[in-house]
């Protein structure tokens, strides 16, 4: 049987997503994701929700070349959509048992 | 092989500066990115887009593929290189590169193929490419949890060339998992390079996508179920007392009498639970009549339009 995790460590993140700590600390200072705890930067942990917007965020600044303010409003707006596109399906599907 | 012409991608001029090869590139990227466009094909345009790009706003990169242009032939086999070509291989590629071509790795070295999102740790050491899948689960296994088995394939580059290993896996999935959560498996993705035989320190992670499968009867709402109870018209007027199922067996409901569509019945307790809370389920009422009617369910009717007064259209009027 093979572990799953919840949460990833700072490092671990940098590691996985090819960033740099200071890369990290300016996206979440950017308010596009927060550390689920951790005092000190050592200790910061995210949840994976937040490690795959880190991602997708740092992957579209550097593909269309959009500095950090951009990026931070592209992400708001996607996971807007995305949750806007989940509460739509779910509606309609609902709406399909009353009609 | 197939020539890549990178300015006819780009859509700019032989000569064009670096000014004009990134505004292009930006109005390019913008116009094709699979997270703007969703377009089958978007995506494999950005790729070559990007691959452009990545070449043409690189002095060296560029000093090469003029070179390579001016000197390679093609002919109905293909593109071909200059004789002697070797690829340079040590210009270094942007971590952020898409999948690039067989034409760019021939001429500037596929070292980082299978490893093309993965940093230089030390010298000769990669971290192995993330992978995400979806996996979807039934209700009643988000509710429980469970063992679940999977099967995907990885990338294993073998310092030539990238092949598709088939793997499998068992994961256990938690009890109170939600649809569009993540879970990360860890070491499970494309394998890293250059770390001692057994070590998975660089092997790159499994992403796992929970997408909740449509239920047959229940709908999600937060950690509330909804259940969507169709009554008769008589059944709704006088109330009834019946079965409803739940996720965890039948329970027995009481139907007030003049219940009306929409109306919700809160079940406690029987939703779906999280870390910090217990859902309930909402049972909604549906008012539904018979398909056909015979001749003396048509006079019972007719009665009943004679004794009632209700009109639900009273609004109208105003």
């Amino acid at each position: 049987m093979t572990k799953i995790t919840l949460y990833i460590p700072l490092d671990e993140l940098c590691l996985s997503a090819h960033i740099s700590q200071e890369t990290i600390v300016e996206v979440v200072e950017y308010g596009i994701v927060t550390p689920v705890k951790g005092d000190t930067l050592a200790e910061w942990l995210f949840d994976i929700e937040s490690a795959h917007w880190i991602k997708k965020a740092i992957k579209l600044s550097q593909e269309l070349q959009i500095d950090w303010v951009a990026t931070a409003m592209v992400i708001e707006l996607m996971r807007k959509k995305q949750q806007l596109e989940q509460e739509n399906t779910q509606l309609k599907a609902r709406l399909s048992r009353l009609l | 092989m197939e020539f890549k012409d990178y300015y006819k991608i780009l859509d700019v001029k032989e000569d064009a500066d670096l000014k004009e090869i990134k505004k292009a590139y930006r109005k390019l990227a913008l116009k094709f990115h699979p997270d703007m466009n969703p377009d089958a094909g978007a995506e494999e345009k950005f790729k070559q887009v990007a691959e452009a790009y990545e070449v043409l706003k690189d002095d060296t990169k560029r000093a090469e593929y003029d070179e390579m242009k001016r000197y390679g032939s093609s002919s109905e086999q293909g593109f071909k290189a200059p004789p002697g070509w070797q690829p340079s291989g040590g210009a270094g590629h942007s971590a952020s590169s898409a999948d690039f071509s067989d034409f760019f790795n021939s001429v500037f070295g596929g070292g980082q193929d299978g490893f093309r999102h993965a940093r230089q740790q030390q010298s000769n050491q990669f971290k192995g490419q993330d992978l995400e899948m979806e996996v979807p689960i039934f209700l009643e296994e988000s509710v429980s949890g469970m063992t679940k088995s999977l099967e995907y394939q990885v990338p294993v580059f073998d310092g030539r060339q990238t092949t598709q290993l088939k793997k499998s896996l068992k994961v256990k999935i938690p009890a109170g998992i939600t649809d569009g959560e993540r879970i990360r498996v860890k070491g499970q993705g494309a394998p890293g390079q250059g770390a001692a035989i057994g070590d998975n320190k660089l092997n790159g992670d499994l992403f796992l996508h929970i997408r909740l499968v449509p239920h047959p009867l229940f709908d999600v709402q937060g950690i509330n179920l909804l259940l969507t109870l169709p009554l008769t018209p008589w059944e709704a007027a006088l109330g009834i007392k019946l079965e409803v199922p739940t996720l965890s067996g039948k329970i027995n409901l009481s139907i007030p009498p003049n219940s009306r569509t929409g109306k919700k019945l809160r079940i406690k307790g029987k939703g779906l639970k999280n870390k910090t809370a217990q859902g309930d389920l909402l049972v909604i009422i549906k008012i539904d009549i018979p398909p056909e009617t015979s001749d003396e369910t048509k006079e019972l009717w007719k009665q009943l339009a004679d004794a009632e007064q209700y009109n639900p259209r009273e609004d109208w009027s105003n």
